[in-house]
């Protein structure tokens, strides 16, 4: 190979890497911002809800920023949950979640943006996501799930649905009370498990 | 010079920014097995850059070709292998489209990716619908077509076809769920996932019979035996990416529920992964018999052991999501080293037939 083909090839090749290290330098060395406050620990103030010997805690941090590498900072609702097995015998859980923000607003947790915030979250959390769809729990066990939704823009209120269990969902509800986010209501709701 | 190399550029190039563009995706999942893999997100964004710009680069003397020189990309059309590869270019904007879903809301915000990601599936579904009609009309009316003419190169259209869905169920999973364009994507991605399975199946039997009859091609054609492994590997993603969008859509999507056909979804990715798994070792072997023979010569086509193996692990770190995880991790991470290595080999290897001016001198 002419020594300027060899050039042309190590550029190419190299590319991705030249631009993904200084990426990633820049974002963990803290140099794009990143601000979020805490709102809820369920943890140290007991409010965790227990169903079939599972513990569900969540912490709740309501103005999580994540500025895109081209756009303006946007900031997002983010939960942490932690699923505790308090039987004698492994659970496997297959959890899902939307936010409704009433009358009309529903949607789904953003895998994506949670991706890009885990490694924050861990750090601020020191625990560690588990991505999987299903996973495993071991008797008094505890794994644990960030969430992430898009905040609406003039929020005043929502609610989570965290699907866990075949035959009912946790709701989580929040609402603004001087300028701070209250959780006020924890429920669980009966599903509809038949075939019609 | 511009207009000598828009005259010759074929249609196979899409491959390129194909076997590019789908590391990003191998990088994204790797960089969530664990902490320590984190950079590999960002490495795969590099891939993403470097694949857009290659799919800009080379999508502009692609399509000047079609208003400056008809008659070549007519004669290219009729060409039992090269009228193939058209639809790589189509491919290419689902990849793109793919890769802003899952990389996009990083560089510009969940909103902007969610729509630009959309933009890609409408370009690049019109776009395999249409090559998907032209080439087979061309295939069925072509009196010259003949035995040893099968190769698997003529996988691609059955591949271009499933690759829609992946993107429609990506679509379908955060952004899009439970929107009016839910529907339309789901409609799209199904007619498009039975066009992809069915064609595999027909298409397959006929490169089979060639391979048992007629014997194995020559040696530039030994590259393209690696598609095989990519329609199996792209149902794969396709059903777990639907599962996680059915999953989205809080346990039920168009009266699909979650619960009840998540374990179906389970087997059967499991089985057709297992199928991709026993392709590349076929591959292994077939290419060690090339190279006994010292019939594997550096082509262009070697871009075709790019894209199917990237989708093969793509396909692992997806199914490591739902299933057997300690042993698929591992394999993931060892793959996605291996897709590394393989495209910077082809990369290298393209600069050096570029250099021996072959780019000139298309082979028919």
């Amino acid at each position: 190979m002419k020594v300027r083909s060899l050039i042309i090839a190590l550029v190419i090749v190299l590319t991705p890497f030249i631009i993904g290290i200084p990426l990633f330098l820049a974002r963990s060395s803290g140099r794009i911002p990143a601000r979020a406050h805490l709102s809820t620990d369920t943890r140290k103030t007991d409010n965790g809800m227990t169903y079939k010997g599972i513990k569900i805690d969540w912490t709740f941090y309501p103005d999580w920023e994540h500025k895109p590498l081209f756009f303006h900072a946007e900031e997002y609702l983010v939960f942490m949950f932690y699923y505790t097995n308090n039987n004698d015998y492994n659970v496997s859980v297959m959890p899902s979640y939307a936010f409704v923000s009433p009358p009309s607003r529903r949607y789904s947790a953003n895998e994506e943006v949670s991706m890009y915030i885990e490694d924050g979250v861990e750090k601020k959390l020191k625990v560690e996501d588990q991505t999987p769809i299903t996973f495993e729990i071991s008797p008094n066990a505890t794994k644990h799930y960030i969430v992430t939704f898009e905040k609406p823009h003039s929020l005043g209120n929502f609610y989570i649905d965290v699907d866990v269990f075949r035959d009912v969902s946790l709701r989580i509800h929040y609402r603004k009370r001087d300028d701070k986010w209250e959780n006020y209501k924890n429920e669980w709701l009966d599903k509809y498990v038949g075939r019609g | 010079m511009f207009k000598k190399i828009i005259k010759n550029f074929g249609p196979e190039w899409g491959a390129a920014v194909m076997g590019t563009a789908a590391i990003c995706i191998t990088m994204q999942l790797s960089s969530e097995v664990a902490r320590p893999f984190s950079p590999l997100l960002y490495v795969g964004l590099g891939f993403y850059l470097l694949a857009t710009a290659m799919f800009i680069a080379f999508l502009i003397p692609w399509t000047l070709r079609f208003f400056i020189y008809p008659e070549e990309v007519k004669k290219d059309m009729r060409h039992p292998i090269r009228g193939n590869f058209f639809p790589t270019m189509p491919i290419c904007f689902i990849l793109a489209g793919t890769g802003t879903n899952k990389l996009g809301p990083i560089l510009f915000g969940p909103w902007f990716a969610y729509h630009l990601s959309m933009v890609f599936f409408f370009l690049g579904a019109i776009g395999i619908f249409i090559f998907g009609f032209l080439l087979l009309r061309i295939q069925f009316l072509n009196k010259d077509v003949r035995l040893e003419h099968a190769n698997f190169s003529w996988f691609i259209p059955p591949v271009s076809h499933l690759i829609i869905p992946v993107l429609g169920a990506c679509s379908m999973d955060v952004y899009w769920a439970e929107t009016s364009l839910a529907p339309v994507l789901f409609v799209i991605s199904m007619i498009a996932l039975g066009v992809g399975v069915l064609n595999f199946l027909f298409v397959g039997a006929a490169i089979w019979h060639r391979y048992i009859y007629h014997g194995m091609p020559q040696g530039r054609l030994a590259p393209p035996t690696m598609i095989g492994l990519a329609p199996t590997a792209i149902i794969v993603i396709f059903l777990v990416k639907f599962a996680q969008a059915i999953e989205a859509s809080h346990g039920s999507l168009f009266g699909i529920n979650f619960i009840s056909v998540f374990s179906s979804i389970k087997v059967i990715a499991a089985a057709f992964w297992g199928f991709s798994f026993w392709w590349l070792i076929l591959v292994a072997i077939l290419f060690t018999d090339y190279l006994k023979r010292k019939d594997h010569p550096l082509v262009f086509g070697w871009w075709a052991y790019t894209f199917p193996f990237e989708a093969f692990v793509v396909a692992t770190g997806l199914l490591a999501k739902c299933m057997a995880t300690r042993f698929l991790h591992p394999m993931l991470i060892t793959l996605n080293i291996l897709v590394v290595v393989v495209w910077i080999i082809v990369v290298f290897g393209t600069i050096k037939w570029l250099e021996s001016g072959a780019f000139f001198k298309p082979q028919h």
